[in-house]
């Protein structure tokens, strides 16, 4: 008989019997969630990957102030790149005596080439999509521009030189940028009526961009052609560095989806060791048998392996197609908040869910598996003898590098994968000794204490191998819970503090220092709360500890950015809110000769406390030292500087001032009142962004909870499957101290004090674990500041108690009430 | 110390009537003992001798209060076992009746002198462990008390059995095949020792086995063949 055939009648018996069901279930469950995840998590990226690019209206920019050269647009169409440009600049528009000034935006006819506009002509609530343009001749305005101008649907708006009719009104557009045009009221125009607008002349500051979608590898290679050809003003922008901080949301929600598998996967793969072991203990006899009747020990695993992989494909193929209908339902769910259009699922996804499985049943199944191979057949004789352990080395080590391949898959970082693992261990050794130390040092008082209470942790102190093997398991699986639901709390609370109900949507810049109380007085006339009126000047940094700052900075860094433009720098006394000083101190008096500069800035342009900075404001210089670095919360959508100097220094030189405000949907037309008392006053406009923003988090928070929710149902489900896996000799203890004469409340209490303190003690160790790795992760991964969660610390082990208590009480209570003969028989 | 309740009345200290068993298979119902009508005095010494799948084992634990029956009934110390749930079926294992099994069925996490006092400290007997330590001693084990079944050899496991067999003075005492696991001179220390402490402690016996020998040093024997009495002497 061929060894498959044995394999599969082997496997069949062991299924009929009952002996696979909690592998299979662990297995199931394993990839199940793997799958579902993975398969969610690729399809949500793509979505919110293409939504991004929506954003962009193209997969990829190139963003100049001077004209795109023709080259490029070759390159381009070689590369089968689709394409569109857009010119954006300020015109001041005036019609009716009344002036404005606009962000004109002048687009090709494939624009935009993702995403789509929507505008209307009258009904603003119900406005239309569509994938093009105005046509020429046509200017499609923002709706305030209307009441501005006193203009209507229809009229005719002069750009420059060229008479254009209003055709529609636009209420969204895609790649709505933060920058200075796009906030201006905006007028779409053709770029073929361009040149006849006779605006744009040699001189004109004029922002270009080229925009390109095509396959991803074509994209790369162009970008890597373009990337040498690019002078300083000229950039490529992705969604990372477009928009810091949706690509900061977007990457954490990553992170979090990589988390959840890992966790998932971890959390199954205990479950598998554990029934693995159980399945294996249980085979020691047949295994005996099978090498007494001529069994070579190299067949033995043979054939277990063969039947571990047929199970481990088959319950893959199960786990597979119900985690693809998992996570059609969790979409289905999800519906009403996620985009209409949902980017349909890679087969990658799917064979990675597959492969997952196969993985950790060889990661977790293996080393107990292997010790099946070293069964004596003298065992037949003697029930006793067990086989020696596999080597320790080879059981963790393999499950081991399962978690670690797992973590760099998802983490793509060498060195954080080695602190995970590193820490893992050494947090695993440190708790084992805990445990043992526990152990011993308790067992000698357990005297005195009532029966129950003794037998139950008796038996916890007889087997400190067991007893901490299962306290790793099931704290591991704590951990694992507590991680899921720590971190998607602290995400959400932290996005929602970035993004009050009542987050600033408007910026008013350039308010002279007189302008500047009345404007306040206007505002708070109208209960418009607004954020502090900063003081700005303008100017630039020109030198580090005298050298030019062009000859330190790297092209195409935050630095580079920073120093080839004029930057708004500010003065205070105090530090702004969501800014922490990291290094150096605040100035103690208003007069000292120093600057506070931003943490990311100061990395770019590697400058520490000390450093000499040069700046040039008007035709004046300025020398500082930096006296602090600062952490600053760039999410908050309030004023944030560079550069912050104490008030004296900047008193000389001209100053305006800058402020933001939340003005509710229902008071836009108070805008036209400030710009008619304030017509110099820039308003800048970020409703926009703040909603795209918003609506991106939202579908990211719903998404997360629904991850919660599958991973701590992927944790119960195991927890249950552990503890049922270490009940065989509980209850053939049970059933013999019944034989001897012991009442069933009493084994009932035995055992529930003996899970009861198996939870407690795992929920203990857990809650310091995970807060440990949670300060890890906030630091590293997700960028966000870790604060100790006093309910968890209550919580934890009273629920590690309580949950694997319940668990070993009901998996015990079912044989209470059979006779123990037929107990004693049966095992 | 414990003493069954009748353990010095002429009443007999097992009554079965009509016993009968039935388990349900994937093939249908099984008869594994059938209208088995047996009584025990007090200090009888009995053996059930029958070929493998004969129902000893199963006429043992019914006897025994550790299984139920599907028809008739037991009554031990002139108790109906029927009127007792599981718990009193326990107060009464625990306090009349001791067990040798034929794979000893030690705890295997305890240690010798442990596994003797479980059935003491299971009825709060504060002398458990000097009684434990006694009975030790008398089965010769007084140096391997703190070994754990792993470290003693098979005969050491049962002798471990006996005394915790013993420990409570049982009224009766059901040996399930006690030398099976052994080899026969072990299988013969063990016997001599079995009838030894049960002439020393008047112990009613109640023995399973398919050895002949070892069923002549019982004052009576029953044959089962298919679940039922085929022979009584």
């Amino acid at each position: 008989m061929s060894e498959l055939k044995l394999a599969l009648r082997l496997l069949y018996r062991d299924g009929r019997s009952g002996e696979l069901t909690i592998l299979v279930l662990a297995l199931i469950i394993a990839v199940t969630s793997s799958t579902a995840i993975a398969l969610f998590a690729d399809r949500l990226q793509q979505t919110m990957g293409r939504q991004a690019a929506d954003f962009l209206a193209a997969d990829m920019v190139i963003s100049s102030s001077s004209s795109i050269p023709e080259s490029w647009w070759k390159k381009a169409s070689e590369l089968q790149l689709k394409q569109s440009s857009t010119t954006e600049f300020s015109s001041v528009l005036m019609e009716n005596e009344s002036l404005l000034l606009a962000g004109i935006k002048a687009v090709t006819d494939h624009y935009p080439l993702r995403g789509h506009l929507k505008t209307a002509t009258s009904d603003l609530s119900n406005p239309e999509q569509t994938k093009k343009g105005p046509a020429t001749l046509e200017a499609w305005i923002e709706p305030r521009i209307l009441s501005a101008l006193k203009l209507q649907i229809g009229d005719t708006l002069r750009v420059g030189e060229q008479p254009l009719k209003i055709t529609r009104l636009i209420t969204y557009e895609p790649d709505k940028g933060g920058d200075l045009y796009s906030l201006q009221p905006r007028v779409m125009i053709n770029h073929a009526d361009l040149e006849s607008t006779h605006v744009i002349q040699p001189g004109s500051h004029i922002h270009y961009t080229a925009q390109f979608v095509g396959n991803e590898r074509n994209l790369v290679e162009f970008k890597r052609w373009i990337k040498p050809k690019l002078n300083p003003s000229q950039r490529i922008l992705d969604i990372y560095d477009e928009r810091p901080r949706l690509g900061s949301a977007l990457s954490r929600a990553e992170r979090y989806l990589g988390l959840s598998s890992i966790i998932v996967v971890l959390i199954a793969g205990i479950a598998i060791a554990m029934a693995t072991r159980r399945y294996g203990e249980r085979h020691f006899n047949a295994t005996a048998l099978l090498r007494c009747l001529g069994c070579k020990q190299s067949k033995i695993i043979r054939l277990y392996a063969l039947q571990f992989l047929i199970l481990g494909g088959s319950a893959s193929l199960l786990g597979c197609l119900l985690g693809w209908f998992a996570q059609e339902g969790l979409f289905q769910l999800l519906r009403d908040l996620l985009p209409t259009s949902i980017a349909s699922a890679s087969p990658f996804s799917l064979l990675f869910g597959f492969a997952t499985g196969m993985v950790i049943l060889v990661g977790f199944a293996m080393p107990p598996l292997l010790q099946l191979k070293r069964v004596s057949p003298l065992r037949l004789l003697r029930h006793d003898l067990d086989p020696l352990p596999s080597s320790g080395w080879l059981i963790y080590g393999l499950a081991l590098s399962v978690i670690g391949l797992l973590v760099w898959y998802y983490t793509d970082d060498l060195r954080m994968t080695f602190t995970v693992i590193g820490g893992g261990l050494f947090a695993a050794s440190i708790m084992a000794g805990i445990v043992w130390l526990l152990i011993k040092s308790s067992s000698k008082s357990f005297g005195r204490l009532d029966i129950g209470w003794r037998f139950g942790l008796q038996s916890l102190s007889r087997h400190p191998a067991k007893t901490i093997s299962q306290i790793l398991a099931f704290t591991v699986t704590l951990v694992a819970m507590i991680l899921s639901f720590s971190v998607r709390n602290d995400l959400l609370d932290d996005w929602k503090a970035q993004l009050p109900e009542s987050a600033p949507n408007h910026f008013a810049i350039n308010i002279f220092a007189n302008d500047r109380t009345p404007f306040q007085k206007l505002l708070e006339g109208q209960q418009i709360q607004s954020s502090r009126f900063f003081p700005v000047t303008r100017g630039r940094l020109v030198e580090i500890n005298g050298i030019k700052v062009r000859k330190i900075v790297s092209k195409e860094s935050t630095g580079a950015r920073a120093t080839q433009r004029q930057l708004s720098l500010t003065s205070s006394t105090t530090p702004p809110d969501g800014n922490q000083i990291i290094e150096g101190n605040w100035w103690k008096s208003d007069n000292e000769a120093v600057v506070s500069i931003e943490q990311k800035l100061a990395q770019s342009l590697k400058v520490s406390i000390g450093d000499k900075l040069t700046f040039t404001i008007g035709s004046e210089q300025m020398q500082v030292a930096i006296s602090n670095i600062r952490s600053v919360n760039w999410d908050t959508m309030k004023p944030n500087f560079y550069f912050i100097f104490p008030p004296s220094a900047l008193d000389a030189f001209p100053q305006t001032y800058l402020t933001s405000f939340y003005l509710p949907p229902g008071k836009k037309d108070f805008l036209n009142k400030l710009i008619e008392h304030f017509p110099a006053v820039t308003l800048l406009d970020v409703e926009t962004l703040l909603n795209q923003f918003k609506m991106i988090l939202s579908q990211l928070t719903a998404a997360i909870n629904y991850l919660l929710y599958f991973a701590l149902a992927a944790g119960f489900t195991v927890l249950f499957a552990a503890v049922y896996s270490t009940l065989d000799d509980r209850i053939h203890n049970s059933a013999l101290m019944r034989t001897l004469g012991a009442k069933r409340s009493l084994i009932k209490k035995v055992q529930l004090i003996e899970f009861t303190v198996l939870g407690f003690i795992s929920g203990l160790l857990a809650l310091a674990i995970s807060e440990l790795i949670l300060s890890l992760l906030y630091n590293q991964l997700f960028g966000m500041a870790h604060q100790l969660n006093l309910l968890l610390w209550f919580l934890t082990p009273l629920a590690g108690g309580l949950f694997v208590g319940l668990a070993g009480y009901v998996g015990i209570r079912h044989v209470m009430d059979l006779p123990p003969a037929s107990i004693l028989r049966n095992l | 110390m414990h003493s069954s309740p009748d353990k010095q009345s002429n009443a007999p200290i097992i009554e079965a009537i009509n016993l009968g068993k039935k388990v349900s298979t994937s093939e249908g119902t099984l008869e594994i003992l059938s209208s088995v009508d047996l009584i025990i005095n007090p200090a009888d010494t009995l053996a059930i001798m029958g070929t493998s799948g004969s129902g000893k084992s199963t006429l043992l634990s019914l006897l025994a209060a550790l299984d139920e029956p599907t028809t008739g009934s037991v009554s031990l110390f002139g108790q109906p076992l029927a009127q007792l749930d599981e718990d009193g079926r326990a107060e009464l294992r625990n306090q009349s009746i001791g067990f040798v099994f034929q794979s000893f069925q030690l705890l295997p996490g305890l240690t010798a002198l442990e596994n003797v006092m479980l059935p003491l400290e299971l009825c709060g007997d504060k002398n458990a462990a000097d009684a434990a330590q006694a009975l030790l001693e008398r089965v010769g084990l007084s140096n391997r008390t703190h070994h754990t079944p792993r470290q003693l050899s098979g005969g050491e496991q049962q002798r471990v059995a006996l005394a915790r067999a013993f420990v409570t003075e049982p009224g009766i005492l059901f040996a399930d095949e006690p030398t099976g696991n052994l080899d026969s001179k072990t299988g013969e220390q063990i016997v001599e020792l079995l009838f030894e402490l049960n002439r020393e402690k008047q112990t009613t016996l109640v023995l399973v086995t398919h050895d002949e020998p070892l069923a002549a040093l019982c004052q009576r024997t029953i044959r089962l063949e298919a679940g039922t009495v085929v022979c009584q002497s």
